[in-house]
């Protein structure tokens, strides 16, 4: 019997040694295919258990923070401002995953950025929670004030700081309430997904850059750089000929002015009345193809700006298509045919004037900071294009400004102080052939004598109308409520005020 | 030998054991932010108090037996409740088997001081052999008595009468132990007659009776209760009995035969052996076959994944979202949270519980004993490895608990009983080699 007992202790043995291999197979050298497993939601659910920073405006309003819940995630993820930073924040959410500054600072609000890592021998004795916690350069107070004067029509408002690319404003209708992807219950949420996905509008889209729309005549800002740039155009000369219509070739539809009026004459006069002719023959005739090709895409057509957030998406120039067509480049002087640009693209066309010809990248954060309130990262002005010489820019500052004191962009300084300079420009952009038409205006302003701090873009779509005082009717004195908001000081709302 | 030092090495190591237990217990309640864990009171009763009473026990019943046993038991139990006490507190809706555990355990130790009161010498056993059988059977098969058994998650293995649930196999294996080990060393001698066959040596077919029998009732089990577990330790108990009380490899080979002819039989035959099968997924699987069906084998391969060297630390991790985890996985849970050197603790821990049993199975006097001590020490070291290799994907599930860790009061009950006889053997065994040597130096004495 003594062989056999020995023998069956070898066996067990054996048996016990196998168990210890398995095991080692499971936690360590198979265990990254384990958790790579798309069946596998355990670090979905562990984040989800995770301290999570709050993202909070840059005067002070919480618009995304995380709560304690009693169920197994311990933390519920809330945003206060519901639909008004929607766009934003984004979401995060267990089974929809997550958007916006939830999903591109979502290792800094989680606390594993480098910075925090640098920090945590020190931390080791103290109980701390190590989130970051995201400070917006958005204004809660522009955002309501956008929010407001768009009163519920379909459309965006783009308002940013042309010197460093900072957005103050990003608000586009429709838009939603974050808070029903965030729901711990998961069959709500999944059954508001649906919904707001097969909403044919899909409002969680934010149109400010997700959604292109053709520019109408706020393009002329561009095809004026062109001119200027590459088609020897001055203040003084050309004087393009006063006229109903403008053909540029023998063959295609000849490009008629809003309501079948005469008009002509230098870049100023043709820039405050927003004349058709007058562009198309300019792109057409002074900048031709490429040199309007090379200005558009100085300004970043053709390429998505690199906003901090996800599913940006390029504005177009049909580059192709106006190689060798003269109507169709005339078209696309006037901001029509092929021509489609994002809101933020636009506003980043006013910012490019207002700032001596150079485009910062665009950006929503403005600083991270731990839980002390320490700041561990701030967004590093940079120039994202450069789509203009200073003198260019100059020119056009005055003839946008011209437009608001002379021409169809009066409404856009009625909200500012008397000190203020205000530029811009209105667009119309009739929608196929149709009597409706989305409603633009670009524009910026700043104390007289220094350079613009707020650039602004508003389109309202598919308005009633098509003429050119549409877009100074409708969306300048948006754009007015805008700028005259954030022209303002920023006033803190919360506790956490930021410095 | 100084047998006599064996429960102060006892004390040391439960004191240890004990140590490591209520550390864990601190950790486990830390990330709940309770500065002072509120049921610290009646826990340290339980993991200190009850290891304790039982080494007092220990030293008026059995001064001279192994002094390891215990405190491994006492260990692995204490494990098993602080995750039993930590998986409860995780749930939204706590199912209060950490209050019933605490019981469990009372009566654990409760059962095994009895046993060795009672049992005060192991050999007297021996005499009892045929109404251990008799009892093993009718416990073994109770569950399929129509008014007390019960079906719960798919196997019928569970008796209610009046207010008590519990699960006879559990104690049926101990009486089976009893009966083969009395039984087989009776006929041994008869049993080890071996016939060749051509090259090849077999029992004679007239002997093969008890293991034909032995292997209808281990089917009837699995077909008819739908325990897997059960039926494997059983069959495999007699198996391992009846090869070492005969010395013949040859049993192996025709019960080996036997079981694999029953095992693809059922395969063929029964869903939910096929439905194991499946979901195990072969020998080198990492994650089950079915689609995107997610089956508690993987949640427990994620889990244990999840815990790699050093495991997620204690309450840290997310074992809840197995199924059965207090019971069947709980195993999944421990590598989750205290990673491969937890798992590696566990199993070591088991290892040297089967080494000391072995160890008093070969230095039994008797062959009464030692086969008992063997199939003893069978039982616990093949039933943790069974539900051990099932969770982490080595063999097909079979539903047992892991002994002393698992959540329910049947298998504690019964583990303790189990653990009282191989120390009531092993004090057996110290006492006749002090009685020999106190005898032996008279003889010199007076010689």
């Amino acid at each position: 019997m003594t062989k056999q007992i020995r023998n069956l202790g070898v066996f067990l043995a054996c048996c016990y040694t196998a168990l210890f291999l398995q095991v080692n197979r499971l936690t360590v050298f198979q265990a990254d295919e384990l958790r790579n497993d798309p069946r596998n939601n355990r670090a979905v659910v562990r984040d989800f258990s995770r301290p999570r920073g709050t993202i909070e405006t840059v005067d002070g309003v919480v618009v995304a923070q995380s709560v304690e819940s009693d169920d197994r995630f311990k933390l519920q993820r809330e945003y206060p401002t519901k639909d008004l930073f929607a766009h934003v924040t984004g979401f995060f959410a267990f089974q929809l995953g997550s958007a916006g500054v939830e999903r591109t600072y979502n290792d800094e609000l989680a606390g594993r950025t480098i910075n925090f890592s640098l920090k945590e021998l020190g931390d080791l004795f103290v109980d701390r929670e190590r989130v970051g916690n995201i400070t917006l350069s958005l204004r809660n107070d522009v955002q309501t004030v956008a929010r407001d004067a768009l009163a519920g029509r379909n459309g965006s408002v783009v308002a940013l700081d042309p010197r460093n690319g900072e957005i103050l404003a990003l608000y586009s209708n429709p838009s939603y309430d974050p808070n029903v992807l965030a729901n711990h219950d998961f069959t709500a949420a999944a059954a508001a997904s649906d919904e707001l996905n097969n909403n044919p509008e899909r409002p969680t889209r934010a149109r400010t850059y997700m959604e292109r729309k053709p520019p109408g005549s706020t393009f002329k800002i561009v095809t004026a750089t062109g001119g200027i740039e590459h088609g020897g155009v001055t203040a003084d000369s050309p004087s393009y000929p006063v006229q109903s219509e403008y053909s540029a070739a023998s063959f295609g539809r000849p490009i008629g002015n809003f309501g079948g009026g005469s008009c002509g004459g230098t870049l100023f006069p043709i820039l405050q009345e927003s004349c058709n002719t007058a562009f198309a023959q300019m792109g057409v005739e002074n900048a031709k193809a490429l040199g309007m090709t090379a200005s558009a895409e100085a300004f970043g057509f053709n390429d998505a700006p690199p906003i901090d957030l996800p599913g940006g998406v390029r504005s177009v120039w049909p580059t192709e298509a106006v190689a060798s067509d003269p109507p169709r480049l005339a078209q696309s002087s006037i901001g029509q045919f092929e021509v489609a640009a994002t809101p933020l693209q636009m506003a980043l066309v006013a910012a490019a004037v207002a700032n001596g010809g150079k485009i910062m990248t665009p950006h929503v954060m403005r600083e991270v900071r731990d839980d002390q309130d320490d700041v561990v990262d701030r967004f590093d002005p940079s120039v994202w294009t450069t789509a203009m010489e200073p003198d260019t820019a100059e020119l056009l500052r005055q003839a946008m400004i011209s437009v608001v004191t002379d021409g169809t962009a009066r409404a856009l300084d009625d909200d500012v102080e008397d000190n203020i300079v205000v530029g811009g420009k209105t667009g119309t952009a009739q929608i196929g052939s149709s009597d409706s038409s989305h409603a633009w205006i670009i524009g910026f302003a700043g104390p007289e004598g220094e350079p613009p701090s707020v650039a602004v873009a508003v389109i309202v779509e598919a308005q009633e109308g098509v003429s050119e005082q549409t877009g100074g009717r409708v969306a300048a004195p948006i754009g007015a409520a805008v700028l005259g908001q954030a022209l303002t000081a920023p006033t803190q709302a919360g506790a956490t005020a930021s410095n | 030998m100084n047998y006599a030092s064996r429960r102060t090495t006892e004390l040391g190591l439960l004191v240890l054991g004990s140590m490591f237990v209520v550390g864990a217990y601190l950790l486990a309640s830390l990330p709940d932010d309770s500065p002072i864990p509120t049921k610290v009171g009646p826990f340290l009763g339980l993991t200190v108090g009850l290891p304790l009473a039982a080494h007092v026990a220990m030293r008026r019943l059995a001064p001279q037996a192994d002094g390891m046993l215990l405190p491994l038991a006492s260990l692995l139990n204490g494990l098993g409740y602080v995750f039993i006490v930590r998986l409860d507190e995780a749930r939204d809706t706590p199912r209060g088997l950490a209050g019933l555990q605490s019981l469990w355990m009372i009566l654990g130790v409760g059962a095994f001081v009895a046993t060795l009161m009672v049992v005060r010498d192991a050999r007297k056993l021996e005499r009892y052999r045929y109404t251990a059988g008799f009892v093993g059977l009718v416990l073994l098969l109770m569950p399929l008595l129509p008014g007390i058994g019960r079906v719960i998650n798919g196997s019928r293995i569970w008796v209610s009468i009046g207010p008590v649930n519990f699960q006879p196999g559990e104690f049926a294996k101990l009486a089976l132990a009893v009966f083969f080990a009395g039984y087989l060393i009776e006929k041994r001698e008869l049993l080890a007659i071996n016939r060749a066959f051509g090259p090849f040596a077999l029992p004679d077919p007239k002997h093969l009776g008890p293991v034909l029998i032995a292997w209808a009732v281990a089917l009837v089990v699995m077909v008819s209760q739908r325990d897997l577990g059960s039926s494997l330790l059983f069959f495999t108990l007699f198996l391992v009995l009846i090869w070492v009380a005969t010395e013949r490899a040859s049993y192996l080979v025709v019960g080996i035969l036997l079981f694999s002819g029953g095992a693809y039989f059922a395969y063929q035959s029964f869903s939910h052996v096929r439905e194991r099968v499946e979901l195990w997924g072969g020998f080198w699987a990492l994650i089950g076959p079915a689609g995107d069906k997610v089956t508690q084998i993987d949640q427990a391969a994620f889990a244990m994944a999840d815990g790699g060297w050093g495991g997620r630390g204690l309450g840290l991790g997310t074992p809840t979202n197995i199924p059965v985890v207090e019971s069947d996985f709980i195993y999944a849970a421990i590598v989750e949270e205290l990673g491969l050197f937890g798992a590696a603790a566990v199993l070591i821990a088991f290892l040297l519980m089967i080494g000391a049993g072995l160890r008093i199975a070969q230095q039994a006097a008797s062959g009464f004993e030692r086969l008992l001590a063997t199939g003893l020490t069978t039982l616990l070291g093949f039933q943790a490895f069974i539900i051990m290799a099932g969770v982490v994907r080595l063999l097909p599930l079979t539903g047992v608990t892991l002994p002393f860790i698992s959540y329910g009061g049947s298998s504690l009950l019964a583990n303790y009983v189990l653990l009282a006889l191989l120390l009531r053997i092993s004090d057996d065994i110290a006492k006749r080699q002090s009685d020999q040597l106190a005898a032996h130096q008279l003889t010199e004495v007076v010689g």
